[in-house]
């Protein structure tokens, strides 16, 4: 498993980038009008991954549902956009 | 591959846990989860399904095709 081939340093595989966040805040934007917040702790090839001292964004007709987890193993089927370090903007 | 291993870790740790298992869909299954592969295919037993936090059955054995689970959360805390 030596996928980490010797690339040009200036060059950043967008892998890479999700891998300086392990540890870190990131902010996920999915799919379906939703957002999650957490600590990132791992990920694998297809992006699923397991997150710490999260917060789960619904948009639903009732306005915004907040829930909060412990630890989740998300799946990356569903996600469009990371965001290193962010909360939500507007909490 | 240090990433990847956390994630081992985690699909080793909750082999037999209470988990709530949130669906595409916006279901939510609670219950203790028996094993799951790497497609997150999940055995669960005494399965509770939840829609909009109401409880809307009880089941015994359940198995969850992968393709639909959204994620997998280990039942530390009430959902808020």
């Amino acid at each position: 498993m030596t996928s980490s081939t010797s690339v040009n340093p200036s060059t950043l595989l967008p892998l890479e980038l999700v891998d300086k966040c392990i540890g870190s805040r990131i902010h996920i934007i999915m799919k379906n009008d939703k957002e999650i917040v957490g600590t990132l702790l791992g990920f694998d090839d297809y992006v699923n991954m397991v997150l710490e001292d999260v917060t789960e964004y619904e948009q639903t007709t009732e306005g915004r549902r907040i829930t909060k987890l412990e630890q989740i193993l998300l799946n990356g089927n569903n996600i469009t956009m990371l965001v290193p370090g962010g909360d939500m903007p507007s909490d | 591959m240090n990433r990847k291993e956390k994630l081992q870790e985690y699909l080793e740790s909750i082999k037999g846990r209470p988990v709530v298992v949130k669906l595409n869909n916006g279901v939510d299954y609670r219950g203790v989860l028996v094993c799951l592969d790497g497609y997150m295919n999940i055995a669960l037993e005494q399965t509770e399904e939840y829609f909009n936090g109401q409880l809307k059955n009880k089941y015994g054995d359940t198995f969850i095709r992968g393709n639909n689970v959204l994620y997998i959360s280990t039942q530390k805390r009430r959902g808020g």
